[in-house]
């Protein structure tokens, strides 16, 4: 006792300091994490706050469109971008391609500082000493007087830029830039142009009942996808009324697959279809020069007369005379009087104004192949990827002595450069554009440069202010400074616009106009090979742009689900005539050039064609594009429309059977469904008539042991979740509206509607983004296949079936099944997103032996990462098979799997775990944004109003196919969808009793199906 | 001259008596059997090679193992929707082995089926070597093995419990129990043995550790009465683990809803197969063993004879419950098992399947010929044929199932990677490394039960007058049962 009164610590004390001082020395000492230090702002930088989100508006400038987008900005890093809902093109949706954007931002492989070329190799270099290049450059060009003879490409873009661009260019004493845009329809804007008076009427497919679409892949990329598909989906979801659609080309692509009916005409074709329907021509040339029967022409002529102005005919056709045959189209709208109804020239899209074709990209190349062209700049686009290898395009280049590139990706083209001004990516820049009329978008950094990067609007700026002729004229700060002063309104307008999704305005400086007709057709010899070459602008990678992004290689090819490689689609037929095995090497070729990729059986080409996407085979661009597939445009003739737009499809070209056999790199297991019911359809009769479900599947005899619908309700659950210790849960199930956590008020669930899906799988990369799922297919992330070499084709892990996303799209097929031996255009595509169904009985739950799976009371299907072994049992009993394993350590950066290399890792959700290796994953119902909304209404005293918030996919899906709730609360939109007539549950013969609410698919009978007509 | 025991001559077709009362009649005295079985323990030079070949097999195995731990089970052949493979095919292949042990030395015990004697100590320690083997499976075949004694119920901070509903942990119990009862069962019916070569051996160190294990054992009276009892209690004990172990294994499939798993037949079905591996392997074993070490004469054509019938029978429990998988396919009238049957053997994977029938079900049926039941080399043959059978028979369980489930558009392959194989071969010598380390340190067979069947010599020397080359006395009528 003296001891304590003397030290004032008593034993019971010194004994807990020692165990707890022990306890943490030992914890500390054994801990195999590294240690990470948490450092809190001093001074927080104004409206941040750890860890809570900051929405900046901004223009997706990805693709011609320019959707509104929201950059989720979590500590100064964009982690997500999101449709803003306020935006009037995209209305909150976001397509595939402008959500990997955040890809191109934090790309490793971008240029880190300006480069220069020394020898045969780009060398860094600082701006200071890159900016007395350019300058001593200009001033060599100027003083020689060939400064008019120069020649700047820039990626096409609407807004201020383009005229901002032809005044420096003009101060410089250098011509008007040429805006270049491989994607644009070129024909199409062409024939718009002649037919409507303007570049992009819309498309009111809400008013049309019989679309009818001329290879017009609007649902692929053709055109601004977002807002077409957001249109298509609300047409189609009135059901009853909805417009049919007929797809008329020689492949049916994802729009092919979408449209009620394919009409399979010869490539090239087209003209004589639309003549004998516009009355230019018979119906029997028509049938002869596109193979397709003549009664389906007249089938498909009575069609049209019968939609009276309903009717809505768009063309997209790549060929030698598309702009004619796009006039042809226009003239089917406007003898069925549809001008102005489905078809609305006025308040059209105005992306593609000021764009130059390709014909006047080809001018260029002669004049630098002629050796006049003293200067070159090049900025975002990629002409030695874009360009046919016929014609040319490098050579030529190769010839300019100075050439300057704004590339922020070493792409084939700034790769030969011999000066590098790196511009900031879009989420680091301020800048505009210009999609609807009389409506511009600002767009504003999201966060400091990643890396020593300069705006190109800068540059032009800081170079001119070093021109004492040109330094009055750019006497600004930088290009914001210049921008501000000029809007209207000036700075305080500027702000306020800032945080709107656009407003009222247009261009700050008009671009130049220049005369875009070009009037003749360049044909090129058309070799005279056994079958018809298409071309396709890949749905997933456009015209290559996509490739330096993981999140769009993973992303399996809506209509192939093939990834990270080329291929070349043949119909079942030829490949049995040919002999061939999946997988086996093709080698395509045409005058224009050949290429070698594995075939891939595909019943949607017709047998005299061959299809190949565009979008791989990259030389250059980066460690995820470089060296995989093959380019497709060595396949394209150096042949242009009338308008100058490059024709892809129709040429003809020989096959020669390879002897290797790779294999493709698919996330299909078999594309039928094997009378599962999983994608349920109901025939528009049917629905109407309130008849019985054409389709009932019960692949298990019998009926379920619960009323239907049983999932959202069941009883059953609270076995899954352990709930009988509380003695009310027997009565009540786990939902007991008295439980102490108030979870069970809520179950929270989930509805897809399929007649909306058109699988476009924007959901898919909505869910990476969002859950930070690991891509798996680079060429780096392959196993060791011995002790000393590596598996380092590129999807290696997907040939595997390891891919890890968390939701799929199945892509099944109906009818046809002896496609082999006979062609036919007659068959179906239902698609289906799968995820997690947060089954009320699991079966993934009882099988876990460490509880890593269990059921939360609020109706969802948990992981607990930390807790998982990886015994895999889960997933064996997952009849969904929705459960993703970590083969490696895709999250952990000194692994060679690592799947976000730096700076790629900024893109990481935090408010989702990294997965070590090792564990099991699976779709969350993105759980984090369930407790951030329920976090949120609890700090603001109020509970989660209905629709409050929703799922990344859900959030992002251009159809509105996926709707989130709970389903618990009748104030939720799903909870009355899930009741819908539609409405089933897949495999709801195993009681799994799901949350995930399917609402069927809606079939319409063929519109110009010979039989009825 | 008219004996109560007629012994059977070898290598003729006798009467067909292989079952309680197998005689070795080339067995003369205590001696004998002390000499004969206590040279199996003398150093060889083929014992050595063998055992370097069966450590570097270990090896191999370990720095597949290492290398899979490191860089993750991605290096295994694992195609998703296939999350089992190789692993969990190779695990449920020893544990099967391990049932013909402890149905030899427990079962067979219980109901005194005298050819039990000659093979039960190495069938035993096969038992007990295969289940050390079985359980590393489990341990190489998850993702995090490092964590794999969360599936251990113990008080822990996390306030975990594993969860009791789930096949695994009771397969952690199983195992475990499994493991104790056979070794304990083992090391019991070893410990007369111990204290015999304890009273041989000179080397100091050796005796000493003899010792220990021989827990003092004077071969007193009290010590035989307790002895008996404590076997016979723990036969007792073991035999329901025979049939236990291998049906808890079974519901790692049968309880998942997986068509082709599906099945209530499991059980009943996976015993019988353990059974039959497991008498597979120990042909394997005992065939080469009785020849290098010149022990014919106590593993004779009758104990062949004996446990090729046992193959027999099971290898016809197993083909019923193969056909009737089919049937019950069939009358189910699910589609999805009707379609996974019928990808069983002529989809995917048929060859998988061929394999296992011709290996399970067809070539055993050979053994209703005596004299291929009385052939050695035709017996290791077919002893191979059924190790590989039974491996394919969980191929055929695991692999094809999982591939072919609920949902087409998951449909997958499987391939095992060099990494798996690595680790299957590092099994085999994990499994021979212990079976060859055990064969020179203990006896192989139990010198003490041998004695038992063995005709005293001494007795007989003085009371009949045998003469000293040691020649049966057809006088003799005792059986050892009746004196002791």
């Amino acid at each position: 006792m003296s001891t304590e009164s003397e030290t004032g610590v008593k034993r019971r004390d010194f004994l807990k300091i020692l165990g707890a001082t022990g306890a943490t020395t030992a914890v500390a000492g054994c801990s195999s994490e590294r240690v990470e230090k948490l450092i809190p702002y001093v001074t927080s930088p104004d409206n941040t706050v750890p860890g809570v989100s900051q929405y900046y508006a901004t223009t997706c400038r990805e693709c011609a469109s320019a959707c509104g987008v929201m950059a989720e900005v979590r500590d100064g890093r964009p982690i997500k971008l999101e449709g803003n809902p306020d935006h009037p093109l995209n209305r909150g949706a976001i397509c595939a391609t402008g959500l990997s954007a955040v890809q191109g931002l934090y790309n490793p492989d971008r240029f880190r500082s300006p480069m220069v070329r020394e020898g045969t190799a780009l060398k860094a270099t600082t701006w200071a000493k890159a900016y007395e290049l350019l300058a001593q450059k200009l001033g060599e060009v100027r003083s020689k007087g060939t400064a008019g003879n120069a020649v700047f490409i820039n990626q096409h873009e609407t807004g201020t830029f383009p005229g901002f661009l032809d005044q420096w260019l003009l101060a410089n004493g250098m011509p008007a830039h040429l805006s270049v845009d491989p994607l644009a329809p070129t024909a199409t804007i062409a024939a718009n142009q002649k037919a409507y008076g303007g570049a992009w009427p819309s498309l009111d497919f809400a008013a049309a009942k019989l679309v009818i679409s001329f290879g017009a892949d609007f649902l692929d990329g053709w055109g601004h996808p977002v807002p077409q598909q957001l249109d298509w989906a609300n047409a189609r979801a009135k059901l009853e009324g909805a417009p049919t659609l007929v797809y008329i080309g020689a492949r049916r692509s994802l729009t092919g697959l979408n449209a009620d009916q394919w009409i399979a005409a010869k490539p090239g074709s087209d003209m004589a279809i639309c003549a004998a329907l516009a009355g230019q021509g018979t119906i029997a040339a028509a049938s002869e020069a596109s193979g397709v029967p003549a009664a389906t022409i007249e089938a498909l002529s009575t069609a049209i007369k019968a939609a009276g102005t309903g009717v809505l005919a768009i063309c997209g056709v790549a060929t030698v005379d598309a702009v004619e045959c796009g006039v042809m189209v226009a003239d089917i709208n406007k003898r069925a009087g549809s001008v102005g109804v489905t078809i609305k020239p006025a308040g059209g899209h105005i992306g593609y104004n000021g764009m130059s074709s390709y014909a006047e990209l080809a001018g260029a190349m002669l004049r630098m192949a002629a050796g006049t062209v003293p200067i070159a700049f090049v900025r975002h686009a990629n002409p030695a990827y874009t360009t046919p290898k016929s014609a040319g395009f490098v050579a030529a280049f190769n010839k300019v002595p100075f050439k300057v590139s704004f590339s922020s990706m070493p792409d084939e083209t700034a790769s030969m450069c011999d000066l590098v001004l790196p511009d900031h990516h879009w989420l680091e820049s301020w800048g505009d554009a210009q999609a609807i009329p009389g409506q511009i978008s600002l767009q504003q950094p999201t966060l400091d440069a990643v890396f020593d990067t300069k705006a190109t609007t800068d540059v032009l700026i800081d170079v001119a202010k070093k021109d004492t002729a040109l330094a009055s004229r750019y006497s600004v700060a930088d290009y914001r400074t210049w921008y501000t002063a000029r809007f209207p309104g000036g700075s305080a307008a500027f702000a306020s616009a800032l945080t709107k999704p656009s407003v009222v305005g247009g261009p700050l400086v008009a671009a130049t106009q220049r005369a875009t007709a070009v009037g003749t057709a360049a044909v090129m010899a058309n070799g005279g090979g056994e079958y018809f070459v298409h071309v396709y602008a890949s749905t997933t990678l456009g015209d290559g742009r996509g490739a330096n992004k993981p999140w769009l290689q993973e992303l399996p090819d809506p209509v192939t689900k093939l990834a990270w490689q080329s291929w070349v689609e043949v119909h079942p037929q030829t490949f049995k005539k040919l002999g061939l095995a999946e997988g086996q090497h093709l080698t395509v070729e045409t005058p224009a050039g050949k290429i070698t990729a594995p075939a891939y059986r595909y019943m949607g080409v017709r047998p005299d064609t061959v299809a190949v996407a565009l979008g791989q085979g990259h030389t250059a661009y980066g460690r995820f594009a470089q060296n995989i597939g093959i380019n497709a445009y060595d396949l394209v003739s150096h042949s242009w429309d009338s308008a100058g737009g490059l024709a892809l499809s129709a040429s003809k070209g020989t096959i020669t059977v390879g002897v290797d056999v790779s294999k493709l790199v698919s996330t299909e297991g078999s594309a039928r469904q094997h009378g599962r019911a999983i994608g349920q359809v109901l025939t528009l009769a049917d629905l109407i008539g309130g008849g019985g479900d054409a389709e009932e599947h019960h692949s298990i005899p019998g009926l379920p042991s619960q009323e239907f619908l049983p999932g959202l309700r069941a009883r059953v659950a609270a076995d899954a979740q352990g709930e009988f210790a509380n003695p009310k849960a027997n009565s009540t199930g786990m939902y007991d509206p008295d439980h102490s956590s108030g979870m069970e008020r809520r179950r929270w669930a989930m509805t897809i509607d399929l007649a909306r899906c058109t699988g476009c799988s924007a959901c898919v990369t909505a869910c990476y983004s969002e859950n930070n799922i690991p891509t798996v297919g680079a060429p780096y992330q392959g196993r060791a296949l011995s002790p000393s070499t590596w598996d380092e084709r590129p999807g290696a892990n997907i040939i595997k079936g390891r891919e890890m996303a968390w939701i799929r799209l199945e892509r099944y097929y109906e009818g046809n099944e002896n496609t082999e031996n006979e062609f036919s255009a007659d068959f179906e595509t239902r698609f289906v997103p799968m995820m997690c169904q947060h089954c009320g009985n699991a079966p993934c739950e009882p099988v876990c032996p460490v509880y890593a799976t269990y059921h939360s009371p609020d109706g969802l299907n948990v992981q607990v990462y930390n807790r998982c072994v990886g015994t895999r049992y889960c997933s064996n009993n997952c009849p969904y098979k929705v459960r993703y394993f970590n083969w490696f350590g895709y999250g952990e950066p000194e692994r060679k799997q690592y799947a976000w290399p730096e700076p790629m890792h900024w893109s990481l959700n935090p408010d989702v775990t990294v997965r070590g290796k090792g564990v099991m994953e699976k779709c969350s119902f993105c759980v984090q944004r369930i407790r951030e909304s329920e976090g949120r209404a609890k700090a603001e005293g109020r509970p989660v109003k209905a629709d409050e918030f929703t799922t990344a996919c859900a959030q992002a899906c251009p159809s509105r196919a996926i709707i989130f709730g709970d389903a618990a609360d009748e104030n939720w939109s799903v909870s009355k969808l899930a009741y819908d007539r539609r409405a089933y549950h897949v495999f709801e013969e195993l009681n799994t009793f799901t949350a995930v609410v399917y609402l069927k698919k809606v079939s319409y009978p063929a519109p110009a199906s010979p039989a009825k007509a | 001259m008219a004996t109560p025991t007629k012994p059977v001559r070898e290598g003729i077709r006798g009467p067909n008596i292989a079952s309680a009362d197998v005689q070795l009649p080339a067995v003369r005295d205590y001696e004998q059997v002390d000499r004969e079985i206590g040279a199996t323990l003398g150093f060889s030079r083929q014992w050595l090679w063998g055992l370097l070949v069966a450590v570097t097999g270990l090896l191999i195995g370990i720095s597949g193992w290492l290398f899979q731990i490191y860089w993750g089970l991605g290096q295994a052949g694992y195609e998703p929707p296939v999350m089992w493979g190789t692993y969990i095919i190779t695990f449920v292949f020893w544990v099967g082995i391990g049932h013909a042990g402890t149905l030899i030395s427990a079962i067979l015990y219980l109901f005194r089926a005298g050819f039990r004697t000659s093979i039960y100590r190495a069938a035993e320690a096969m038992t007990v070597f295969a289940v050390m083997t079985a359980g590393l499976f489990p341990i190489i075949h998850i993702g995090r093995p490092w964590k794999f004694f969360w599936l251990v119920p113990y008080p822990n901070w996390r306030l975990l419990f594993p969860n009791f509903k789930s096949p695994l942990v009771w397969d952690v119990f199983a195992i475990s129990t499994y493991l104790t009862i056979s070794t304990t069962f083992l090391f019991i019916g070893l410990i007369p043995d111990i204290a015999a070569l304890r009273d041989k051996e000179m080397n100091p160190t050796r005796k000493r550790i003899l010792s220990i294990l021989s827990l003092g054992w004077r071969n007193s009276d009290r010590e035989w009465r307790h002895f008996a009892k404590a076997y016979m209690f723990l036969a007792a004990f073991s035999t329901p683990l025979v049939l236990s172990v291998h049906s808890v294994v079974s519901f790692d499939f049968a309880m998942a809803l997986t068509p082709g798993w599906h099945a209530s037949i499991f059980p009943p079905y996976f015993v019988a197969g353990a059974i039959f591996s497991g008498f597979a392997m120990v042909w394997t074993i005992a065939i080469p063993m009785r020849k290098w070490f010149k022990l014919e004469h106590y593993i004779t054509l009758n104990h062949l004879d004996a446990t090729a019938k046992v193959v027999l029978f099971t290898s016809m429990v197993v083909g019923c419950a193969y056909m009737i998988e089919f049937f019950v396919a069939w009358y189910s009238g699910v589609r999805a098992e009707q379609e996974f049957f019928w990808n069983r053997v002529f989809g995917q994977w048929w060859w998988a399947a061929w394999i296992m029938l011709l290996c399970n079900m067809a070539l055993p049926m050979s053994l209703w010929s005596q004299k291929l039941r009385r052939n050695p080399t035709w017996l290791f043959v077919l002893s191979i044929f059924i190790n590989l059978g039974m491996w394919f028979e969980r191929f055929v369980i695991v692999v094809p199932s999982l591939s072919h489930e609920f949902e087409p558009w998951q449909w997958g392959s499987y391939l095992p990677s060099w990494i798996d194989m690595s680790l299957l071969i590092g099994s085999f010598g994990w499994f021979f490394m212990w079976f060859l380390l055990f064969v020179k340190q203990l006896p192989i067979m139990a010198i003490a039960e041998l004695k038992e069947i063995v005709v005293p010599r001494n007795r007989f020397a003085h009371a009949h007058g045998i003469d000293s080359s040691g020649h049966h006395d057809p006088n003799g009528t005792a059986t050892p049962g009746e004196h002791d």
